[in-house]
């Protein structure tokens, strides 16, 4: 790059520009004429090992973890709305939110419902017995809680986990709160025993139907903060219909799930190795098992942090900035029309 | 209430899909005051160019990072910054559009960080070091978006001037943000070099550069605006007065934090707070319509 011109169109480069490039360079050659020393990046592993202690039926197809320190050691604080991260004897890494009591520092508790036609995790944790010892890592907080004057909770199912903890919260700090607990049938309910009687309503799909997004949000008066954990047709009707002067919250970190998707391939310069997407996943996803330290950020196409050449092929292009025709692409969300995409990673 | 929720942390640092329309945004948004309107529209010229430089600075560090938690962080920030650059960069459209030409002076920024700040095509350890200086740099510059997030949150004297509500939400959505993530730098540079004396020198050299840029573009500014026509000159000495009247940040309080980042055990916590910023995202109206 050359130096740009003067501000006020006075010279074609600017002096103040010349000098401090040159200053700047000059500092700099100065420093390299040693030979840089670097020092060591000492790695850190902040994952815990952490025994089930406890697994307990809490409703029909859900049961609660209880995971201690082996040792009995205190564990991270936590705050309300904060997941850990497990990874499963089979090698699966799963995110479950804590809905234990945040000020037993002895305990984590975590609890999952039973998904026949999910990814396979949530059976294998149902298939954990008392003493088997779990790499962990967090708490982290993709869904903080704020104080607020006024709430309204709605939790559709197993979604109660990161509300509870909340609704407990709320309670403690004298906000005026409502929560919306809603399900298939009363059964697949858990924690009902824990929820204090006023403020809760109780809603099943079996004798009240499916709940509408007005009879969900009634209460949303202005300045209320809606806090929502459900499945993400809920979540959406939600967006949908939440008045403009309330505020809404919700637990981002899973990418929305891929509509219209055909598998493709994808082939990366560097390796020459051709990896298969399959219709259900994202090309950024399969990459990251290739290559770890693919840069990516949002995962739903409009950072822009993981935008790639296109070396052969084409892209649909489908995120909203991820232009077409540039032979670039946002492999967190775009595909290939057909066949092969080459990229250059 | 505070008290009894304390502090969140361990956050998982999510970009916020954030848009912003500046078609009735008036020129000087802060009424009847260019200079201390102009004094924060520097930040506008300089923050599309700089924060893309975090950006690919911060993608080439990725793969030698050696802990999980950082990573997270690093990548949650990337996108954070390369939303707060394009959002910059769209006032930049606006203020062309309303006759201020602002590109000598942008250019002149892309040149210092495509450029001086830029990849110097260096390999081995050589890549490494510079890498690592270019971090430090990003360190000391975040020190400063966290101290301007946490004064740009609290400057109830932008609403009692009548500032435009538009812009104070882009300038309170990317402080809060900064806020956030204000540990991130500053936890890679330790991760990856850790020594004192390069936190100072790019201290040094940060401040330097600052007061400099905005010296220059100031000036700048005053003499491009349409309707200021240089009447008044630039320059930051300016922020005397502004600082006083609670427009822009005072010149002490910038000068104690750079006191506190130059300690050895120096943390970008205790600067600023989380739960504010995160009560700012909660209502701001452009986070939440990209929650919508």
């Amino acid at each position: 790059m050359t130096i740009p011109p003067d501000l006020y169109g006075r010279r074609s480069r600017d002096r103040f520009v010349i000098a401090a490039s040159a200053l700047f360079s000059g500092l700099y050659r100065l420093r390299t004429l040693r030979t840089p020393t670097l020092p060591p990046v000492r790695p850190v592993d902040r994952s815990m090992r952490l025994v089930v202690q406890a697994v307990t039926q809490v409703a029909e197809e859900v049961v609660s973890l209880t995971l201690a320190a082996p040792d009995g050691r205190l564990l991270p604080a936590w705050q309300p709305g904060s997941h850990l991260d497990l990874h499963l004897p089979s090698g699966r890494r799963r995110q479950y939110s804590l809905c234990g009591d945040p000020s037993d520092l002895g305990t984590y508790r975590i609890a999952v419902r039973r998904l026949p036609d999910g990814g396979g995790g949530s059976l294998e944790v149902h298939g954990l017995s008392e003493g088997t010892v779990l790499k962990v890592q967090g708490p982290r907080n993709a869904f903080p809680f704020i104080p607020r004057k006024r709430y309204l909770f709605i939790a559709g199912g197993i979604g109660i986990t990161p509300i509870l903890p909340m609704v407990k919260a709320a309670e403690k700090l004298g906000a005026d709160w409502h929560l919306i607990y809603t399900g298939r049938t009363r059964a697949t309910l858990p924690f009902l025993d824990e929820l204090p009687d006023q403020r809760v309503t109780i809603r099943t799909d079996d004798t009240d139907g499916i709940p509408t997004s007005d009879f969900l949000l009634a209460s949303a008066t202005p300045g209320t903060a809606v806090h929502v954990c459900g499945p993400s047709p809920m979540i959406d009707a939600i967006r949908a219909a939440l008045p403009a002067d309330a505020t809404l919250h919700y637990e981002r970190f899973a990418p929305a799930p891929i509509t219209d998707g055909k598998p493709f391939e994808v082939e990366l310069k560097s390796s020459g190795r051709v990896l298969q997407i399959p219709a259900t996943r994202s090309a950024l996803d399969v990459i990251k098992e290739e290559k770890p330290d693919v840069a990516y950020s949002c995962r739903q196409g409009f950072c822009g942090t993981c935008k790639t050449r296109i070396l052969s092929g084409a892209a649909d292009d489908r995120a909203p900035s991820d232009p077409a025709g540039d032979n670039t692409m946002l492999i967190c969300v775009s595909r290939a029309t057909q066949g092969r995409l080459t990229l250059d990673l | 209430m505070t008290a009894q929720l304390g502090e969140p942390d361990n956050l998982v640092l999510q970009a916020r899909d954030v848009r912003f329309d500046w078609s009735a945004v008036p020129l000087h948004w802060i009424p009847g005051d260019p200079v201390a309107t102009h004094l924060i529209n520097v930040l506008h010229m300089l923050l599309p160019a700089g924060e893309e430089w975090f950006v690919r600075v911060f993608k080439e560090a990725v793969p030698l990072i050696e802990d999980d938690d950082l990573r997270e962080d690093v990548l949650g920030f990337i996108g954070q910054e390369a939303m707060h650059a394009s959002s910059h960069d769209a006032v930049l459209d606006h203020f062309m559009e309303q006759g201020l030409d602002v590109r000598p002076f942008v250019r002149q920024v892309e040149f210092l960080f495509e450029s001086m700040l830029g990849d110097r095509g260096l390999t081995g350890d050589r890549r490494r070091a510079w890498l690592n200086e270019r971090i430090s740099l990003i360190a000391a510059i975040e020190h400063f978006t966290g101290v301007l997030g946490d004064w740009i949150l609290n400057a109830t004297a932008l609403d009692e001037a009548g500032a435009d509500p538009m812009m104070l939400d882009l300038l309170r959505w990317h402080g809060a943000e900064e806020v956030e993530h204000r540990h991130v730098a500053h936890e890679l540079f330790m991760h990856l070099d850790g020594r004192y004396p390069a936190r100072l020198r790019a201290m040094a050299e940060t401040v330097t550069a600052l007061v400099s840029l905005w010296q220059r573009g100031h000036r700048y500014l005053m003499a491009a605006d349409p309707i200021v026509k240089g009447r008044i000159k630039g320059g930051v000495r300016h922020i005397r007065r502004t600082g006083r009247a609670g427009l822009t940040p005072e010149g002490r309080m910038v000068a104690a934090s750079i006191r506190r980042y130059t300690r050895r055990d120096y943390s970008p916590l205790n600067e600023g707070s989380t739960e504010q910023a995160l009560a700012y995202l909660a209502t701001s109206p452009a986070a939440q319509a990209a929650l919508r």
